[in-house]
């Protein structure tokens, strides 16, 4: 091979490369407002993402999967601690994870901004991603319920509560997160059907309930965590 | 040392290890606070996000102003004349340094920009922005002048000028965050897949053919494929960060299929390098140098090529994405790929600037080692700690923080590895900054 050759192998190669890349970034342009759906893309939600930038969020926790890691992934967090999880732990963070080995900052938001920021997430929680982050997602966690059942031999209610995201925030013999409070002898105050109504709407049972309503769990699914829990004495 | 402007490295050197010590310093507050810890009073005041905003901006300068001295350096003896306007490169060098002092400062007290790797203000952005104009206005002018064109010197000017292009996409405000990732990208995998290379591919081809004495004609051609293959599986490979952000779904088939190609131009340069040094012509005076050219081929291809491969591929990438997995590649990828890279430079550029021929090498062999090993360990302990992520808490969804404290003692050894990678780096920039001849054996 001459170097002439090569020096055509590398145009062609470039250009080429170049060609399908930008061709991809024009269709990608076109594509994204139906993806992300745009019509919803509010002056508040451009407001929050300012306010999520100005206090440097990112360095620490990843959103659709980019940034720090050392807190968790952000793109679905309203889906997963609801709108009053991320007030909370936002506005009094010393609070909300004083339990915690790992802690955030108190970075004195504004309520303002905390408005703007769940709105933010709550738009970036909505876009079509192709189902990612897979913890989030409904569909691959029933896959890994019905793995456990029939694997380990766990019970239903044990498997939802484990792959449901319930131990993100309550715990079992130490292991989960701090956020709500530790479940390991929650049987002995509650009754499956008192877990159950409290599990689906927690304000209907304490006013003050931090935790957010259940609304992705099925019938069957709270029933049978409810279940499981209140054999938990 | 031919010419008299080459000069001008040096002080860039000089400028960049410091600034690879206080990163890496930055890097151990950030791993003891996976490890340890960092008790509400303390995380108030210096949070992990300042800390890591500082390490990996200093990341960024101390490796460009070790590819600009390098510039500096081969610039010179490709075209065989003086640099344009070494007042010129003094004062973009202070300049730089400037903004750079101003921007670490600023992260504490809270200036920034907010999007990770892009921290820098944009009022700072304007002063890199000026400060790339004036390094390319004084390379480009060199060559113009000269004009004697080789293919090193091409490709060199080539990735420099693709580099600063780039950059201008990190700096508007997006206010869609699906396209705001999409053009990040076009900073950060761009560069390092593409315009980073470019400019690796030109400085490596150069050592090699001082350091082997094979012809040049030989070394140009195999440039010419590597950075060929280079482009084109880097830029269509873009689409390996586009699986998941809400773009459309063949970014899947493209990021999948190119981004499983890009191993390729990394093991031709193992390869090319290999026989580079087989082929050798003249006789080896410093083997330390010789060592670092190996070393930084070989890890390139272990740290970018065969960890970036592991998880590229989409089905996989679905559970690593967003983990310490992706920490382990950045890691071993930026100290195979580039720092090892400027550290070659350093010690091929240095003894020369300094007129010293064969130079004493004790001290930068431990150093070598020493960062060499703490390194690799310190990618496997953040690839173990990231699969436990990946399984733990997206395999089996049982929350973050369940499986962070799994990932606590491999976290910790990080910390420990890192320590004994701060050793060898403290001993290395030592060495660095105090070459001396070796004593003639009797």
């Amino acid at each position: 091979m001459t170097k002439k050759t090569a020096f055509w192998i590398f145009l062609l190669g470039t250009i080429s490369s170049a060609a399908l890349f930008l061709a991809a970034t024009w269709d990608t342009h076109r594509q994204v407002a139906t993806l992300s759906h745009v019509d919803k893309l509010s002056d508040q939600v451009v407001a929050g993402k300012r306010a999520f930038e100005k206090y440097n969020c990112n360095d620490c926790h990843t959103i659709l999967g980019f940034g720090g890691y050392y807190a968790p992934d952000l793109t679905k967090v309203v889906q997963r601690i609801g709108a009053d999880g991320v007030r909370y732990a936002v506005k009094s963070p010393e609070q909300a994870f004083a339990d915690s080995w790992r802690k955030m900052p108190q970075l004195n938001v504004s309520d303002a901004e905390i408005e703007d920021m769940v709105a933010f997430f709550t738009w970036v929680g909505e876009i079509n991603n192709n189902d990612w982050p897979p913890q989030d997602s409904k569909k691959r966690l029933s896959r890994g319920e019905q793995a456990m059942v029939a694997t380990v031999g766990v019970s239903p209610g044990a498997a939802v509560f484990q792959t449901k995201g319930c131990m993100n925030c309550h715990s079992l013999h130490g292991t989960g997160g701090t956020f709500g409070p530790a479940l390991d002898t929650i049987g002995r105050s509650l009754s499956a059907e008192q877990i159950e109504r409290y599990v689906k709407d927690p304000k209907s049972v304490n006013p003050k309930a931090m935790m957010p309503p259940q609304k992705e769990l099925s019938d069957r699914e709270r029933a049978e965590v409810a279940k499981f829990l209140s054999t938990l004495k | 040392m031919e010419y008299r402007s080459q000069k001008i490295a040096y002080w860039y050197f000089i400028a960049a290890l410091p600034l690879f010590v206080l990163q890496v310093l930055l890097g151990l507050y950030l791993g003891g606070s996976y490890a340890f810890t960092m008790p509400q009073g303390i995380v108030d005041v210096f949070s992990f996000a300042t800390a890591r905003s500082m390490h990996t901006n200093l990341l960024v300068l101390w490796m460009l102003l070790g590819f600009m001295g390098g510039a500096y350096y081969i610039v010179p003896e490709e075209t065989k004349s003086e640099i344009y306007s070494p007042g010129l490169a003094y004062f973009q060098l202070v300049a730089l340094l400037v903004t750079g002092v101003v921007a670490l400062i600023g992260f504490f007290f809270g200036w920034t920009q907010g999007r990770p790797l892009l921290e820098i203000p944009r009022p700072l952005d304007l002063v890199v922005v000026v400060g790339a104009l004036i390094f390319l206005f004084n390379i480009g002018m060199t060559m113009l002048k000269a004009n004697r064109w080789t293919a090193i010197q091409g490709t060199l000017l080539g990735g420099l000028v693709f580099l600063a292009l780039l950059y201008l996409f990190g700096i508007p405000f997006y206010k869609n965050e699906v396209i705001d990732w999409y053009y990040w990208w076009w900073v950060i995998h761009l560069w390092v897949e593409g315009a980073w290379e470019l400019v690796t591919g030109a400085i490596l081809a150069f050592i090699l053919m001082k350091l082997t004495g094979v012809d040049r004609q030989v070394v140009e051609k195999w440039l010419y494929i590597e950075i060929g293959l280079f482009m084109f599986t880097g830029i269509a490979g873009t689409g390996h960060h586009y699986y998941w952000i809400g773009a459309p779904h063949y970014w899947l088939w493209i990021g999948g299929i190119f981004s499983a190609l890009e191993p390729l131009p990394i093991l031709l340069m193992v390869i090319d390098t290999m026989m580079h040094v087989k082929e050798r012509k003249t006789k080896i005076e410093n083997p330390l140098v010789w060592t670092y050219a190996i070393g930084c081929a070989i890890f390139h291809l272990i740290g970018a090529g065969v960890w970036g491969f592991a998880h590229t591929l989409p089905q996989i990438n679905y559970y690593t994405h967003g983990s310490q997995v992706t920490v382990s590649h950045g890691h071993m990828a930026f100290f195979g790929a580039y720092a090892l890279l400027n550290l070659t430079t350093f010690y091929f550029a240095m003894p020369r600037i300094k007129g010293i021929k064969v130079f004493d090498d004790r001290r930068g062999k431990i150093g070598f080692w020493t960062m060499n090993s703490a390194m690799l360990i310190m990618g496997l302990t953040f690839g173990v700690a990231g699969v436990l992520q990946a399984y733990i808490e997206r395999v089996l969804g049982m929350g973050y923080m369940t499986a962070q404290s799994y990932m606590r003692l491999w976290m910790l050894i990080t910390v420990v590895a890192g320590v004994f990678f701060l050793g060898g780096l403290l001993t290395t920039v030592t060495d660095l900054l105090t070459l001396r001849p070796a004593k003639q054996e009797a």
